[in-house]
């Protein structure tokens, strides 16, 4: 199987650099990882090479890119820690509203790529989607400095 | 019959009948062998290692490792957008040139690291051109198998051919060389007037391809230089092995351990993308027939044949070409060779016959054999993963339908040719 793997990736780089790319390719393992936490499906999917860029994507219950590492020592604390917020949060009874909305926004995100880069959109359309987004960013910052914090062990990355 | 003539026996047909099976990966069933005939005595311990030819593991090894640094480059990539530019496009002399790279590129590399690296350029060419890339493939694995059929180092068979007899490249190319160039002539003519007047491709497709730019194509010029620097070296080292009394192993090896130094790259990259499972399934082979030796079963069977052919080396060779050859479009030509290696010294030895002519019987059967079907040779199987990797089912008999024909031909030009020149 090896070798047929190799034969596709120099087909693959013979056609990327006639598209004018630079291509390199890295030896490495694709880790795909599963958990079960009461009934909610965790997926993740990593590499781990010797070139010190390690990239985790959490795929299911919906697919974020989590963070790219120097080291791979870091992996494994994070997806401990994102279990753990997941099991605490597995709590809540508004854990099925929060799954369909993290799928919301991947599918809107995708949704409104294909609007762009398939249909002229007036600036009109833009400027309301943009405000719309702002004014859900508003809603999250003004929870935030009102609802009770539950998880401490460690601080949020992008809020 | 003794206990060790039926544990050896019993092991080699069951481990070979699973390697023809195909049911079990074929280094597992050899490498399960090799250890049974060890663990049951039928091959000592302090003898298994006398049993491995490391002539050709070396060779091997030493190869893939130049191959592995060389392709890292580009070239292989190069040459096909070159070549493809060169033929202006035109299908047929796609197929012409590819066929010539694929042959000239494996009497120097195995067939199966040639196929790993035309196949994948030559799915971009006819991707591009928007044309059936099956005729392409299939050609070119023959071509691969011609080809290889006229160096020492161009397939496995002649490798262990060549390390056992102590036969080196200028033998190899002299007396086979002539005869593998009348067989791609030949081979490409056939093929002309029935594959070649299908291929059609429009004014716009060929514009594709000859808009292609190659200028980013070579990705390490220095490396490429190396390379180069180094393969040519290392095949003056075949040619001149015996005047420098250096085996073909130690050529290949230092070739490969020099490029290895000088390129910069990480070895552990390098290492990687050896066949491991090959040489495996090659240590395995050998200690299987050493068992066979040891139990004196070869030289039973050699003196069977002697008795049946009554020592008459015409009709020998002309057995041992055709049958490599029927057995080698079926089964895989190298346990095959591995087991008639042995056979051959054996009935040498007893009889005090001239064996020469029968190695390059043995040769031109096994290689060329190999082209008759889908399983017949590793580098066809491989092509065919390949081909059904991008949706191209390959069917047993329309591959048959192409290629057996064309292994006869080349058999039967085999024949008239041995038959001129060495008996």
């Amino acid at each position: 199987m090896q070798k047929y793997v190799i034969a596709d990736a120099m087909e693959h780089e013979m056609k990327l650099v006639q598209l004018g790319g630079t291509v390199t390719q890295i030896n490495g393992k694709l880790c795909y990882v599963q958990f079960d936490i009461g009934g909610i499906e965790i997926e993740y999917v990593y590499n781990i090479n010797n070139k010190g860029k390690f990239f985790l994507e959490r795929i299911k219950p919906y697919p974020l890119p989590v963070k790219v590492f120097d080291k791979e020592s870091g992996l494994i604390d994070i997806i401990d820690i994102d279990l753990e917020q997941f099991r605490v949060a597995a709590l809540s009874h508004n854990m099925p509203k929060f799954i369909k909305m993290g799928q919301l926004f991947h599918n809107t995100a995708k949704r409104y790529e294909d609007l762009f880069l398939y249909y002229n959109v007036p600036e009109s359309t833009i400027d309301a989607l943009l405000l719309n987004l702002e004014n859900a960013n508003k809603i999250i910052d003004e929870c935030k400095a009102t609802a009770n914090r539950v998880y401490f062990k460690k601080e949020p990355d992008n809020l | 019959m003794t206990v060790q003539v039926v544990l050896a026996g019993s092991i080699f047909i069951a481990i070979y009948g699973l390697i023809i099976s195909e049911k079990v990966n074929r280094a597992a069933a050899a490498v399960f062998g090799g250890a049974l005939m060890v663990l049951l005595g039928v091959v000592s311990e302090s003898n298994v290692i006398d049993f491995i030819d490391f002539g050709t593991i070396g060779l091997l090894i030493g190869m893939m490792v130049i191959v592995n640094i060389m392709k890292k480059t580009g070239i292989f990539e190069y040459m096909a957008i070159r070549a493809a530019q060169k033929a202006k496009a035109e299908p047929w002399m796609i197929m012409v040139l590819f066929s010539i790279i694929t042959a000239l590129a494996s009497a120097l590399l195995d067939n199966v690291t040639t196929i790993l690296l035309i196949a994948p350029v030559t799915f971009v060419i006819t991707e591009t051109l928007k044309i059936n890339p099956y005729p392409y493939i299939i050609v070119e694995v023959m071509m691969a198998n011609i080809g290889g059929t006229a160096t020492l180092i161009g397939d496995p068979p002649n490798i262990m051919i060549g390390s056992a007899n102590g036969l080196g490249f200028v033998d190899f190319i002299t007396n086979l060389g002539p005869v593998v160039a009348v067989i791609i002539v030949v081979t490409l003519l056939i093929v002309k007037f029935t594959v070649g007047k299908k291929l059609h491709v429009t004014q716009e497709n060929k514009q594709k391809i000859m808009a292609m730019d190659n200028t980013h194509t070579i990705k390490d010029r220095k490396l490429l230089i190396k390379s180069v620097l180094i393969l040519v070296i290392t095949v003056l080292g075949f040619i001149f092995h015996s005047a420098l009394h250096l085996e073909s192993a130690t050529v290949a090896l230092s070739g490969a351990a020099i490029l290895l130094f000088i390129s910069g790259l990480d070895p552990e990259d390098i290492f990687m993308e050896i066949e491991w499972t090959t040489i495996f399934f090659f240590i395995s082979l050998f200690v299987l027939v050493g068992g066979l030796q040891e139990a004196g079963i070869i030289n039973m069977f050699a003196e069977v044949i002697l008795n049946a052919t009554h020592g008459n080396v015409f009709w020998t060779v002309m057995s041992l070409l055709w049958a490599s050859a029927l057995l080698s479009a079926f089964l895989d030509n190298i346990p095959f060779v591995a087991t008639m290696i042995p056979l051959i010294q054996s009935m040498g030895q007893i009889s005090g016959m001239d064996t020469t002519p029968l190695w390059w019987a043995l040769a031109l059967g096994a290689c060329l054999g190999g082209n008759g079907t889908m399983i017949g040779a590793s580098a066809n199987v491989v092509a065919c993963g390949m081909l059904e990797r991008k949706n191209h089912k390959v069917n047993f008999f329309e591959y048959m339908k192409l290629a057996f024909p064309l292994m006869i031909v080349s058999i039967v030009i085999s024949t008239i040719y041995l038959g001129l020149f060495y008996v």
